[in-house]
């Protein structure tokens, strides 16, 4: 109970602060305060609801194996730019752990590759930016399971969203306000890598969706999870 | 050496923290170049000079390549030096660019510098206890990425002597990287779950967990802390007052000299400064050492 009231304490006390603060002291650079602010918030406020459930220690092994291998696919596919399996293997955990494990792989998955790659403050965003590829796949598990069709769409998406997103922030990060004109041009100067990206997450979907479902029934048939 | 990661994790997150949110939120050029003066000083005392080397062949045309970019976006500032395609460059967008070099490099040196001080084991140490749960899968996944790429060489190596990809060509590399994935995820997942297994049989989960960590919270700590406080406060009054409020568009303003801005700017190299002096203070103490003084 103590700790509810807390984590509650917390969340609102840091939106009241991060909206007071971003409109007086920083009201210059509000967007990338906003920013920032709404990414930190929303990983914590996930990270508290994922903490109240109980859950076994096979579960939290296995979010952790799903999200060191999409760590390992960030740097095993390291030499060939933008053709990375990382998106593709949180949509994966969210279609078989549901919205709320897809967002922890993905805040997760950023948070540890950027201890190979650099942490900075962009790890934030990262980090919301992965977790909400999971949330989202995570609600919509239903059909992404039934229909190939579907999961390619979702995989080409997701890798786009993650693109577009990551360009908002370097465009807000540089200018301290939305200046469309930078923006484009951010989108523009990485299309190519977008589109890789895109194609490649799509691609890993469909290899290696059916592969670990299977390897997950096996699980659960061996050891009766 | 390295004895500025030798304190606690909680003084080095605030610190990094604070140095990270002032140089990317005080949009203030005096501040910036501050910020990345210190943050150069201090990478120069963590690395060796190789690292040098490739660090500043990284940075500097990074630098550049933003400085010159930015007036072909903004088309912002009643200056216009010359017109190209129709659009102004203006000298407040050169000015800009610069600026924006200057505070991009900033906080990717302090970025660096965090990276090599804040560790990962830190980084659990100061999260872990709130969120049990998060740091138990954070820490066995930071346990993982060894434990894989050390699997995922010996399935690569024995995948080569059965005679496949052995041209090296750019398909052969992708087919080969994404074979080995795949072995790797069986080989991770069956891990997984017989270690979850393992833990339950072991009692997981019926008390509370305790943690073993060798961080001491010692007299320098507090006072570290204390110094950073005390000089991002008055770093931030200048920020409240207007002291540090500079634009760049419409016009470039002047920069203020007045008490409160003058004290904010010798605060912030104060700030900026701390660890590179506490590097320099034990490498000079070092090399006497050695040198038998």
């Amino acid at each position: 109970m103590d700790k509810k009231i807390i984590s509650y304490f917390i969340i609102v006390f840091g939106v009241i602060a991060a909206l007071l603060l971003g409109n007086t002291v920083f009201a210059s650079v509000k967007y990338v305060w906003f920013i920032a602010a709404v990414s930190a918030l929303s990983v914590i406020a996930f990270i508290i609801s994922f903490e109240k459930k109980e859950h076994s220690a096979t579960y939290l092994l296995l979010i952790a194996a799903l999200t060191a291998l999409s760590v390992m696919g960030r740097l095993l596919f390291a030499a060939i730019p933008a053709f990375k399996p990382v998106s593709a293997m949180v949509v994966i955990t969210a279609i078989y752990f549901g919205p709320e494990a897809g967002f922890l792989t993905g805040a997760l998955s950023a948070l540890i590759s950027n201890f190979y790659f650099g942490q900075g403050p962009w790890t934030v965003f990262q980090m919301a930016a992965w977790g909400f590829i999971g949330f989202f796949a995570g609600l919509i598990r239903g059909k992404l399971k039934n229909s190939r069709l579907m999961l390619a769409l979702a995989g080409a998406v997701s890798g786009v969203m993650y693109s577009l997103l990551m360009d908002v922030w370097s465009a807000v990060f540089a200018d301290g306000t939305v200046l469309w004109s930078r923006y484009i041009a951010l989108v523009v100067s990485s299309a190519p890598f977008t589109a890789i990206y895109a194609v490649s997450t799509a691609v890993f979907l469909l290899l290696l969706q059916k592969p670990i479902g299977r390897i997950l029934q096996r699980l659960k048939d061996k050891y009766g999870l | 050496m390295r004895a500025f990661s030798k304190l606690h994790p909680i003084t080095l997150f605030t610190y990094f923290l604070i140095i990270l949110l002032f140089s990317m939120l005080i949009r203030n050029p005096v501040t910036v170049s501050l910020s990345l003066f210190g943050g150069a000083a201090f990478c120069s005392a963590l690395t060796d000079k190789n690292e040098k080397i490739s660090d500043i062949k990284f940075y500097l045309p990074l630098g550049v390549l933003i400085a010159l970019t930015n007036p072909l976006f903004s088309h912002n500032g009643k200056t216009p030096l010359f017109f190209l395609n129709g659009n102004p460059i203006t000298s407040e967008a050169v000015w800009y660019g610069i600026f924006l070099s200057l505070m991009i490099t900033a906080v990717m040196l302090w970025s660096k510098g965090y990276s090599k001080t804040v560790t990962s084991e830190k980084f659990l140490y100061i999260f872990g206890r709130a969120v049990p749960e998060t740091a138990l899968i954070l820490s066995v996944s930071l346990g993982y990425v060894p434990k894989m790429k050390r699997q995922a060489k010996k399935i690569k190596d024995a995948q080569k002597t059965l005679g496949l990809y052995s041209k090296g060509s750019f398909t052969d590399n992708i087919i080969s990287s994404v074979k080995v994935f795949s072995a790797l995820i069986g080989w991770s997942l069956e891990n997984a779950a017989e270690t979850g297994k393992n833990m339950k049989a072991r009692g997981w989960g019926y008390k509370k967990r305790t943690s073993f960590y060798i961080f001491k919270f010692r007299p320098a700590d507090a006072l570290i802390i204390i110094l950073s406080l005390l000089f991002s406060a008055v770093t931030l009054a200048g920020v409240f007052t207007g002291g540090l409020s500079f634009s760049f568009y419409p016009g470039i303003s002047s920069l203020r000299l007045d008490f409160v801005s003058v004290s904010a700017y010798v605060c912030f190299a104060l700030l900026t400064l701390m660890p590179f002096f506490i590097e320099s203070e034990e490498n000079i103490r070092w090399n006497c050492l050695r040198s038998g003084i």
